[in-house]
């Protein structure tokens, strides 16, 4: 991949901040960006990728904010989209929240990061760690004297730093798996579980010998002694790191489930009903469940009924929100809802979002995968503190409406 | 961007850059160059300052540094003098002890991008490949490809280059890819940078140290490696294997490229590779970054192409969630009715038909054309559905529905009676030409076995008067006459009216023009009018044609991983065209005047003549002059530098042969009149790099040949081919048309 010049836009197209890496593009080109974008999303043509002339815009949307990348090449794009995507990671982790205002109150630090990032259009450090290591957020305090040159910077292993030392050290492993469903409402007339269901769990784990599809590891994992004896043994890098994600492409039946009745009475109201049953083991406990059921824009009124958990009109997103703290496993919970339609029906047709749902259950793990033991070594010998916890969440937890 | 008060500003804060209390004061000095910094990043032009800044670049403070750094950067090429006193500093700064501020004022100056400025840079380049930090040498590796662009790329120095190359052994993983990257800039003339056995070994080895942007790279330059034998293939793909498996998809993607090409004689290990990826891809397809799913998908369609059925135990992964964006919606829909299968033609109908009614036109209309795409081969159960579809009275669902008919008839003419029973009533909720033609053409060609087809068509020529499509006039004429042939009684009198209408009344000369034609035609007879006029009403064959299109790997393997699946074929072929033609430019006026001048060179070969040039890179200058003295002087000069012959049949037509010659911009300096023998021409041509290419063309009728002698005056073998087929190519077509 290169990269001529990356752009920060803000949502008018604007320019909020921009590097030009290469000088073979004109940094002028970007004016181009907006209304090439703006005409083919009119004709229902809009992809990230655009052509002006000789040069290609690869852009992304983050907030509200469009990172726009320019080349000449016949680059690779999916390599382009990653680093555009590892630099909002890498502004996230500075700023927090990445938007307009972090870009405009920081520009001295997107400027510094901008020049870390990419030399010459070409990616060179991204890892944000490592990056923090010699940018600091505090760049405002007055370095005197010699400022320190990072390890890192001249490191072999590139994403841990030697001599890192804590007081107390701990080793936590979460094995979380994500569960996504798709369900359309015709497949759901008898509610048998997982009959044309699209089921699909993603997570990270440390394991043994279980057959999972599309294992993937970090890059610390030493794939050898994987592959010999199924042992994980790898140097972690310092903080949070996904060290293994696999695919399951099991039929489960859905956690939670979800029936729906949506009446809509033109010029006067819609009621709606939605039992929710839990259909995971007894002794699980689903944890801050939110079911949200879309509703008419025009909806007015509400009125709610609940037997468990409680229920919150959010009129900006179209929306009943429905929260239970804790949904144990084998029950099922009913929310009826009311609201008024104005007498004026409005012309556009509005689309059928899904109801959506989001859980996450502690202690449990739709694959079964279990972590059997793990063995910290270390030269120095002192001693560290392994935590193991399990937990499956909703990940794409969709179901059509009628 | 004019910022306002921007003259004051400017004003104020040199006032405050050269207050000795704020120098002296460091932390009130550095937010003053930040506010310039803020001021240039809003697009005020900052560069009155220049002078202050260079000197706010002698600190200790790193972070100022990289400010007024970045801020000589932006301004260096608006004032090229001040800048040049900048670059003392920089020196210095590049034998700093830190080495962050060594890479920091290297990486600076090798962006400054002035003139003249190579000859201070160039020492502090070569220090820096040696430095003892991995942080500088990285910018000094690339400070290598940028000195070069700067450089204007004429000269390659040889002994940088082998100095690059002696890099590749580096301690540090970043700096080995940026030496191949930088050696591919400096090398571009001579094809980049060589992957010889030793190199490709090496960076095998290396390749698990490297970071995923490094491990992409390398795996693009492995491309260019070609194993001696099928024992090192073999075990370079087993090296490779892992990378198949990483978490980043541009290594996937950029592992998958290299197997695909060096196995292409291998279609097995092909195919194995491409089951390997097939999990990855499926969970690229359902990433969340929507781009990086929109890349994978266009992907998986690519792949699709040559194994039919490779994804369609997975086709729910591939079905539409409300909140995607539409472009990846569009493209999950062409997913599906590739990888439709008897086991789930029946559950992807049904997601199909759920979309068919969707809120945006657009994507409803794309399902229904998935719907009709996929019922060339599942006739009956699509049009079930689409017939459902009509019954929703929905404009814009029934011109979809409507046109899919047409082309489905015309593809699959067992289905002719259940679209003719369909279709009474649609007229009422079409208004677009599309649709309405297709109507129209159904109702012509099959309204034997539509009982109202005649009183549909009145409705049309009744309103013909308030008709703003000529489309679909001209339509109208001949499906009206179609069905006179067939009931007559029921036609003629309309058929009549409308012929009336359409030449006395009508002022689209193509429509006036079709009416007139036809009531001619109808006066020669009626048998005479058969006979014409009853042409087939379907031809099947053309579906088989169409399902041919399975096209082997090897055909897009090195189109894998790059924009072109991206964008797709044909869109790409137009994008690349556009490109060509821009910087062709200035010839445009010459291309004009040779098309109106006759189908001289046939269209084809048109486009492969002006293609030529690009591929080859060699760019021929338009408007290139030369005179005759100039001429004979540099010919008599030169050595010969190729000579050939070219087959030739019969006598030249000067006139043809230079026009030819010129659309490819080699300019005829001087020409024998047709018939003299031996026939002689000498031409001339200029490239880019002001390489000139002298030519002569010698014609001895009795040897049937055509013989050519290229001078050149530098050599350059590379451009010399390019230049030799260029030639052939519009002789070659010139002897084709006489011949």
């Amino acid at each position: 991949m290169s990269a001529s010049a990356v752009f920060i836009l803000d949502v008018k197209g604007k320019p909020l901040i921009s590097r030009n890496y290469k000088g073979d593009v004109a940094m002028s080109e970007i004016e181009h960006f907006m209304p090439l974008l703006m005409q083919r999303e009119e004709e229902g043509a809009l992809a990230p990728l655009m052509s002006h002339g000789r040069v290609h815009f690869l852009w992304i949307k983050y907030s509200n904010l469009y990172l726009v990348a320019t080349t000449l090449k016949n680059a690779n794009a999916s390599l382009v989209y990653s680093f555009l995507y590892k630099t909002v990671e890498v502004f996230s982790e500075y700023f927090k929240e990445l938007e307009e205002e972090s870009i405009r109150d920081n520009f001295v630090i997107v400027y510094e990061l901008l020049d870390e990032l990419m030399d010459f259009g070409f990616p060179q450090t991204t890892d944000s760690k490592i990056l923090q290591e010699y940018i600091t957020q505090q760049g405002n305090k007055l370095e005197t004297g010699k400022s320190r040159v990072p390890p890192t910077v001249t490191n072999a292993v590139s994403w841990r730093s030697e001599g890192i030392k804590y007081k107390k050290n701990e080793v936590f492993i979460d094995v979380i798996e994500s569960v996504n469903l798709l369900v359309s409402p015709h497949t759901s007339a008898p509610p048998l579980p997982c009959d044309g269901v699209l089921f699909e769990l993603t997570g990270r784990s440390k394991n043994k010998s279980v057959e999972l599809e599309d294992v993937k590891f970090h890059q610390c994992v030493r794939l050898s002694r994987f592959d010999n004896d199924r042992t994980i043994s790898f140097i972690p890098p310092d903080g949070d790191f996904e060290l293994m994600s696999y695919r399951l492409s099991t039929q489960v039946k859905p956690l939670i489930w979800i029936e729906s009745v949506i009446e809509k009475f033109s010029h006067s109201r819609v009621e709606i009903m939605v039992k929710a049953k839990g259909q995971f083991k007894k002794q699980s406990v689903a944890n801050s469940v939110e079911i949200s059921v879309p509703v008419p824009s025009d909806a007015d009124s509400p009125r709610f009924k609940t037997s468990v958990g409680s229920a919150k009109y959010m009129p900006e997103k179209n929306i009943v929100i429905w929260s239970i703290k804790s949904f144990p496993g084998g029950k099922e919970y009913l929310m009826r809802a009311h609201f008024g339609l104005p007498s004026v029906e409005k012309e556009e047709v509005e689309g059928r979002p899904p109801i959506g749902v989001k859980f996450e259950i502690p202690y449990f793990t739709v694959s079964g995968i279990q972590v059997r033991y793990m063995k910290i070594i270390e030269k120095s010998g002192y001693q560290a503190l392994p935590w193991v916890r399990y937990i499956t969440q909703s990940g794409d937890y969709q179901l059509r409406t009628s | 961007m004019p910022y306002l008060g921007s003259e004051d500003e400017v004003k104020d804060l040199k006032k405050a850059l050269c207050n000795p209390h704020i120098q002296a004061d460091r932390l009130r000095y550095r937010n003053v160059i930040q506010r310039v910094i803020r001021h240039m990043t809003q697009g005020s032009d900052m560069s009155g300052v220049f002078m202050e800044m260079v000197k706010a670049s002698a600190t200790i403070d790193i972070v100022q540094k990289k400010l007024v750094y970045l801020y000589m950067c932006t301004y260096a090429p608006l004032k090229p003098d001040l800048a040049l006193l900048a670059i003392n500093t920089l020196c210095k700064d590049c034998s700093d002890p830190n080495p962050m501020v060594r890479g920091l004022a290297l990486r600076s100056m090798c962006s400054l991008r002035l003139p003249g400025v190579q000859e201070y840079i160039q020492q502090p380049v070569l220090n820096g490949l040696h430095d003892k930090a991995s942080y500088v040498r990285r910018v000094a590796v690339l400070g290598c490809a940028k000195m070069h662009t700067l450089h204007g790329d004429s000269e390659v120095d040889g002994a940088l280059v082998n100095e690059l190359y002696s890099l590749l052994r580096d301690q540090d993983p970043i700096v080995v890819v940026n030496c191949l990257r930088s050696l591919e800039e400096i090398l571009k003339q001579e094809g980049g940078v060589v992957i010889n056995k030793p190199i490709a070994h090496h960076l095998l080895n290396r390749m698990s140290k490297l970071d995923q942007w490094g491990q992409a790279e390398v795996l693009n330059f492995l491309l260019r490696y070609q194993p001696r034998s099928e024992e090192e293939l073999f075990d370079i793909l087993n090296l490779l294997d892992s990378f198949l498996k990483s978490s980043s998809p541009g290594v996937v993607m950029g592992a998958t490229k290299l197997f695909l090409i060096l196995a292409k004689n291998f279609p097995h290990v092909q195919t194995d590779v491409l089951m390997q990826v097939k999990g990855t891809l499926l969970a690229a397809c359902s990433s969340e970054s929507r781009e990086l799913c929109f890349a994978a998908l266009c992907h998986v369609r690519q792949v699709l192409h040559s194994l039919p059925g490779h994804f369609s135990s997975h086709y729910k992964k591939f079905f539409c969630s409300y909140s995607e964006p539409h472009y990846i919606k569009l493209q999950k829909v062409e997913v599906l009715c590739e990888l439709v299968n008897d086991e789930n033609v029946q559950q992807v109908l049904e997601e199909l038909r759920g979309y068919c009614t969707d809120v945006s036109a657009d994507f409803a209309q794309a399902a229904i054309f998935a719907i009709g795409s996929i019922a060339r081969t599942y006739t009956d159960q699509c049009v079930q559905i689409l017939t459902e579809l009509l019954g929703l009275r929905q404009e814009h669902i029934t011109t979809v529905v409507v046109q899919t008919f047409r082309d489905l008839v015309w593809l699959c003419p067992q289905c002719t009676e259940a679209v003719c029973q369909a279709l009474p009533g649609c007229e009422e909720s079409i208004q677009d030409s599309e649709g309405k033609q297709a109507l129209i053409w159904l109702l012509g060609v099959h309204g034997k076995r539509i009982p109202n087809a005649p009183y549909v068509l009145e409705d049309f020529v009744e309103n013909v008067k308030s008709e703003t499509f000529p489309a679909v006039k001209m339509e109208l004429l001949t499906a009206l006459l179609r069905l006179f042939l067939s009931r007559p009684a029921e036609c003629q009198d309309m058929l009549g009216r409308l012929l009336y209408y359409c030449i006395e009344e009508e002022k689209d000369m193509a429509v006036r023009d079709r009416g007139l034609f036809y009531y001619r035609l109808l006066l020669a007879g009626i048998d005479e009018v058969k006979r014409i006029l009853r042409s087939p009403q379907s031809d099947p064959s053309l579906r088989l044609l169409e399902d041919q299109a399975e096209r082997p790997v090897n055909s897009w393997a090195s189109d894998f991983n790059t924009l072109v699946p991206v964008y797709g074929k044909a869109r790409w072929a137009t994008i690349s065209k556009c490109q060509g033609v821009e910087r062709h430019g200035p010839e445009l006026p010459n291309t004009a005047s040779f098309a109106t001048s006759g189908p001289l060179i046939p269209e084809e070969n048109k486009e492969r003549v002006q293609e030529l040039p690009d591929s080859r890179a060699l760019m021929l200058v338009p408007n290139h002059q030369l005179t005759a003295e100039c001429f004979e002087k540099t010919w008599l000069s030169l050595k010969v530098a190729h000579q050939q012959v070219f087959p030739w049949q019969g006598a030249v037509h000067p006139d043809t042969l230079q026009m030819a010659l010129q659309v490819v911009n080699i300019q005829t300096i001087a020409m024998n009149r047709a018939g003299a023998q031996p026939w002689k021409a000498y031409l001339s041509a200029q490239d880019d790099t002001g390489c000139l290419f002298l030519t002569e063309l010698l014609l001895e009728p009795e040897n049937l040949q055509m013989q050519i002698s290229v001078k050149q005056n530098k050599a350059r073998t590379e451009t010399l081919n390019s230049f030799i087929s260029v030639l052939e190519t519009v002789i070659g077509t010139i002897g084709d048309i006489k011949s």
